[in-house]
C-alpha cells in the first residue's frame, strides 16, 4: 500500500500538483492513524494533507480512482442463470453469428482485389479482432475480468505506451476498445436476441441474459478505461521525473515574448508565481522602510513610554502608499503575448495595489475589471482573450477611438491618485492619435505610464505615434522580455 | 466512516454544527497529527464557526486572533505594560533609594538595581496577546487565526515559527513553549495566494456552499420554527440564487438570517411579495437584487456566459464603479 502511495504522490506531481516531502510524510502518518478500511476517510486524508490548493483539487479527484480503485469492477457469471438447454442455444447461436462474421469478412477480401495493400492490413487487422472477440465473449460470459496480459497486450497495439496527455486518452482508449474487439461485440449482441428466439429460447430468459450481457460489457468497458487512465498517469509520472533534471534555462526570462514557443511559454507562466512572490515582498519590504508622512504623535507617544515619555523613536502616520492603476491593454495579436504576461501579474499582486481597472482594446475599448474580479486570473484570462468585442482584426487597432470611449464612459476610474498604465506598441494605422484626450488623461491623473514592447529606435516609424504621445507621458518602460516586465512592474510599484 | 470520525461529527453535532465526512475526518486528524487547519471557502460558509464548534465540544477555551492589514506582533504576541512598569517604579522609588543605599560608586549602583531587574521584565508586566495566551494557558486551547489573507507576509513568515515549533521568544524572559498544544484553525478567503510555506504545515480543507439538503438539515437544525416546507423551499431558492451569476452569493449565515426573518414575518409561503420584502437580507448588491429579480419573473434564471458581453449591462455597473 505504501508503494501505491508513493506512485500516487509521483502522479499528482507529474500532474502539476506542488507536494513537498512532508506533506507526503503527513499523508503517511495520516493514513496510519486513519487505516484505510474505509476508503472516503482514506480519501479524505490524502487530499488534506497533499493538496493545499482549490485548482488543484479537481486533478486528485480524477487521479485517486486510478491508482486507487477497486481494480476489477464486479461481474456476473451469466452462465449460472441459464438451464444446460439455454446454455446450449447460446453457444450454437454465438458460433452462427460468429461464423457469419468471418464469411462477411473473407467475401469482403476478392470483392476488391485492387488496393491489395491496403485491404490485405485491413482484413489481417480483422481476423485479429475476431481473435480478440472469442476470447472477450469468453469473459463476458463467465463473468470473468479481462487478463492483464490481454490489456497489455492491446495496449501495445494501440499506441498506450506513447499516450501522455490526458487528450490522448481518449483517443488510445477508442483504439484500444477496437482493438479488444468490443466494436464487433456490440454489433453481434445486436443481432444475438433475434438468433436465439429463432433457436427458441424464451423471452424472459433472452431479456435477463441481454440485461447481463449488457452490465458485464460495461463493466468491461470500465476496467480498460481505468487501466488506460493508470498506465498514462504512471507514463506522465515516470517522464516527469526524468525530465526534472533538465535544467530550466534563465535565459526564457531575457527572450522576446515574440520569440517564445508554445511550451516555453508555458515554462514563463509557471515562472510567474515566484517572480510576483519576489515583487511582493520587495514591494512590503519598501513600505516598511518607508520613511515619509506627518508626525504620529500619538503612536509617537505610545511607543516611547518605554524611555519615560522621551521622544527616542518618532512614529509616523503611513500614506497611502499602495498604488490605484488603471491598466490599458493593446489586445491585438502582436500584444497578446506581453499583455497576458502583465494582467496574469499585476492581478497576482492585487494585495499590492489598492485598486485596480483594466481595459482591454483594439478598435475600441472595453472593460475588463469585472472579468478579472469574479474568475482567478487564469481563467478570466481565457475569457478577456476570447471575448467578442476584442477579438483583433486586420488593421483594427484604434487608440484614439479607445480613449474617447474611456473618457466618455469610464473617466470616473482615473482621478489624482492613479498611475494610468498603456500597455501596446502605440502603433495606430494612422488613425488620430487623439493627442487632445491624452493630455486631459495625464492632467487628471497621477502619471501616464507606457509598456512598450518596441525598440526605441522603432517609435515614429510606420504608423507609430509613440514619439507624439511621450511628452504626454511620465515614462515609457521597454517590456520586451519577462525580466524586462518584472522590473517595470516593480517600478509601477515603487513610486506611489 | 469510521468509529473516530463519527464520533467527532457527532460532537460537533451537539454544538449545532453539522459536518461533512470530509470535515471530521480533517478534524480527528488535525487532533492526531498535532497539525493546524486551513479552512479555505466563500465568505460565510461556517469556516469560524467550526473552530467555535469545536471549542465547544471539546470544552477548551476559545481564542481568536482576527487579522487585518498592518498586524504586528505586539498586537498578536506580547507587548510590555511600560504604563504599569512606570507606575511601580514610582510607587516603588523609597524601595529603590534603600537598594542602593551605601553604593560607594556608580558602578555598584547600577549592579544592584540590575540584580533587581527581574521584577520589572517579569511576566508580572507582560501583556499577553492571543497567540502567547494560546501557548501560556495551562490546559489546552482552541486558536482560531481568521483571515489570514488579510494579513501582511511578514506576519505571515512570522506565524510560520509559531505554527512549526509552538514556542515564542520574549527576548527579556527567553524561549517561551507551549504548556499544550493548542488545536490551531486557520481561515482564509482566498483574497491573496498564502505562501507555500504555510500551506505546508497545515492541513488543507476546502469549504464550499453546501448541497442542499445539507443545508436544508442546517437551516432544521438552527431555525427549527420555520415549518418545514417553507423550509425546504427556502433553501431551492437560495440554491437556485447561488446559480445565478451575482457579485456576492447568498452564504449559509444569510440563508440562516433569512429564515429567521421569514419566522418573524410569520410567512406561510414563499410568494412574490414575501420574495420582495426579504430578499435584501439575501442580497446585499442592489444589482444582485435587480438581477435576481429579474431572473426570478423570467423563471429559471440561466447563468449568464460570461463571454457574451452586454454593453447595456454597464449602466447597472456604474453605480459601483462609477
Amino acid at each position: 500500500m505504501d508503494q501505491r502511495i508513493v506512485e500516487f504522490i509521483a502522479g499528482l506531481r507529474a500532474a502539476g500538483v506542488r507536494v513537498s516531502i512532508a506533506e507526503s510524510q503527513d499523508a503517511f502518518n495520516a493514513t496510519r492513524f486513519m487505516g484505510i478500511f474505509s476508503r472516503d476517510d482514506f480519501r479524505h486524508s490524502l487530499r488534506t494533507t497533499l493538496v493545499k490548493e482549490v485548482s488543484d483539487q479537481p486533478v486528485f479527484d480524477d487521479l485517486f480512482p486510478l491508482y486507487f480503485g477497486t481494480d476489477s469492477p464486479p461481474m456476473l457469471n451469466l452462465n449460472d442463470d441459464l438451464s444446460p438447454e439455454e446454455q446450449n442455444m447460446l453457444q450454437q447461436a454465438l458460433r452462427a453469428l460468429l461464423e457469419q462474421l468471418r464469411q462477411q469478412n473473407q467475401q469482403g477480401k476478392p470483392g476488391e482485389q485492387g488496393n491489395n495493400q491496403f485491404q490485405q492490413g485491413n482484413s489481417s487487422l480483422n481476423s485479429r479482432q475476431l481473435d480478440s472477440l472469442m476470447q472477450l465473449l469468453q469473459a463476458l460470459l463467465n463473468g470473468q475480468n479481462l487478463s492483464q496480459e490481454s490489456l497489455d497486450q492491446a495496449g501495445q497495439q494501440s499506441g498506450l505506451q506513447n499516450a501522455r496527455r490526458p487528450y490522448e486518452q481518449r483517443w488510445v482508449q477508442s483504439r484500444m476498445m477496437r482493438e479488444l474487439g468490443m466494436r464487433l461485440l456490440e454489433e453481434l449482441m445486436k443481432q444475438l436476441p433475434d438468433k436465439l428466439k429463432q433457436m427458441g429460447m424464451s423471452q424472459q430468459s433472452i431479456d435477463q441474459l441481454m440485461q447481463g450481457m449488457e452490465e458485464n460489457k460495461d463493466a468491461l468497458a470500465e476496467q480498460i478505461s481505468r487501466h488506460i487512465g493508470r498506465s498514462v498517469a504512471e507514463q506522465r509520472a515516470e517522464e516527469h521525473e526524468q525530465n526534472r533534471e533538465d535544467p530550466q534555462p534563465d535565459d526564457l526570462m531575457h527572450r522576446p515574448f515574440d520569440r517564445l514557443s508554445e511550451e516555453e511559454a508555458d515554462e514563463l507562466r509557471h515562472e510567474v508565481r515566484r517572480l510576483v512572490a519576489q515583487l511582493r515582498s520587495r514591494a512590503a519590504l519598501r513600505r516598511k522602510r518607508h520613511k515619509s508622512g506627518v508626525l504620529d504623535t500619538k503612536k509617537t507617544l505610545r511607543s516611547n513610554l518605554r524611555y519615560g515619555g522621551v521622544p527616542l523613536e518618532l512614529k509616523y502616520k503611513r500614506r497611502h502608499l499602495k498604488p490605484k492603476i488603471v491598466l490599458i491593454c493593446d489586445l491585438s495579436t502582436s500584444m497578446r503575448n506581453t499583455v497576458s504576461f502583465l494582467l496574469r501579474m499585476v492581478y497576482e499582486l492585487q494585495d499590492q495595489i489598492s485598486s485596480t481597472h483594466s481595459f482591454g482594446f483594439v478598435s475600441d475599448l472595453g472593460n475588463i475589471t469585472e472579468d478579472f474580479a469574479e474568475h482567478p486570473p487564469n481563467e478570466a484570462l481565457e475569457i478577456v482573450l476570447a471575448r467578442p468585442d476584442l477579438q483583433p482584426g486586420y488593421y483594427s487597432t484604434d487608440l484614439g477611438n479607445s480613449l474617447n470611449t474611456l473618457m466618455a464612459r469610464f473617466a470616473g476610474t482615473i482621478d489624482h491618485r492613479t498611475t494610468v498604465v498603456f500597455v501596446g506598441d502605440g502603433r495606430n494605422n494612422h488613425r488620430d492619435p487623439r493627442l487632445d484626450l491624452m493630455q486631459q488623461i495625464q492632467r487628471r491623473s497621477k502619471r501616464v505610464v507606457w509598456f512598450n514592447p518596441e525598440h526605441p529606435r522603432m517609435w515614429g516609424t510606420g504608423d507609430s505615434d509613440m514619439v507624439e504621445y511621450l511628452p504626454l507621458s511620465n515614462g515609457v518602460y521597454r517590456v520586451s522580455n519577462m525580466a524586462e516586465l518584472t522590473e517595470a512592474i516593480d517600478k509601477l510599484l515603487t513610486s506611489s | 466512516m469510521s468509529e473516530s470520525t463519527e464520533k467527532i461529527k457527532a460532537e460537533l453535532i451537539s454544538q449545532q454544527y453539522i459536518a461533512s465526512d470530509e470535515i471530521a475526518t480533517v478534524v480527528y486528524l488535525a487532533e492526531q497529527l498535532e497539525k493546524p487547519i486551513l479552512s479555505e471557502g466563500p465568505a460565510g460558509v461556517g469556516k469560524t464557526e467550526l473552530s467555535k464548534a469545536w471549542a465547544a465540544a471539546t470544552g477548551r477555551p476559545f481564542i481568536r486572533l482576527q487579522c487585518y492589514e498592518g498586524l504586528d506582533e505586539t498586537k498578536a504576541l506580547y507587548e510590555w505594560e511600560y504604563a504599569k512598569q512606570m507606575l511601580y517604579t514610582q510607587l516603588l522609588r523609597d524601595k529603590l533609594s534603600q537598594v542602593i543605599e551605601g553604593t560607594s560608586s556608580l558602578t555598584e549602583a547600577a549592579d544592584r538595581i540590575a540584580s533587581e531587574e527581574e521584577v520589572f521584565f517579569s511576566e508580572r508586566f507582560l501583556l499577553p496577546r492571543p497567540l502567547l495566551q494560546a501557548l501560556m494557558c495551562d490546559q489546552p486551547v482552541v486558536l482560531l487565526i481568521d483571515e489570514i489573507d488579510r494579513a501582511d507576509v511578514e506576519f505571515e513568515a512570522f506565524l510560520l515559527e509559531v505554527l512549526s515549533d509552538f514556542q515564542v521568544t520574549v527576548p527579556e524572559l527567553g524561549t517561551i513553549a507551549a504548556k499544550h498544544q493548542p488545536t490551531v484553525f486557520l481561515t482564509s478567503n482566498n483574497t491573496r495566494e498564502l505562501s507555500e510555506a504555510l500551506k505546508r504545515r497545515c492541513l488543507f480543507i476546502h469549504i464550499d456552499y453546501p448541497t442542499s439538503e445539507a443545508e436544508l438539515n442546517i437551516v432544521r437544525l438552527k431555525v427549527p420554527d420555520l415549518a418545514p416546507k417553507l423550509a425546504k423551499q427556502a433553501v431551492e431558492m437560495v440554491q437556485a440564487l447561488r446559480q445565478l451569476d451575482l457579485k456576492k452569493s447568498p452564504s449559509i449565515s444569510e440563508t440562516l438570517d433569512w429564515a429567521k426573518a421569514l419566522v418573524k414575518l410569520n410567512a406561510k409561503q414563499l410568494d412574490e411579495k414575501t420574495m420582495a420584502n426579504t430578499m435584501t437580507v439575501l442580497l446585499k448588491h442592489e444589482t444582485d437584487i435587480i438581477r435576481a429579480k429579474r431572473a426570478l419573473s423570467r423563471g429559471k434564471g440561466g447563468r449568464r456566459d460570461p463571454r457574451d458581453f452586454d454593453p447595456d449591462d454597464f449602466s447597472s455597473y456604474r453605480n459601483v464603479y462609477g
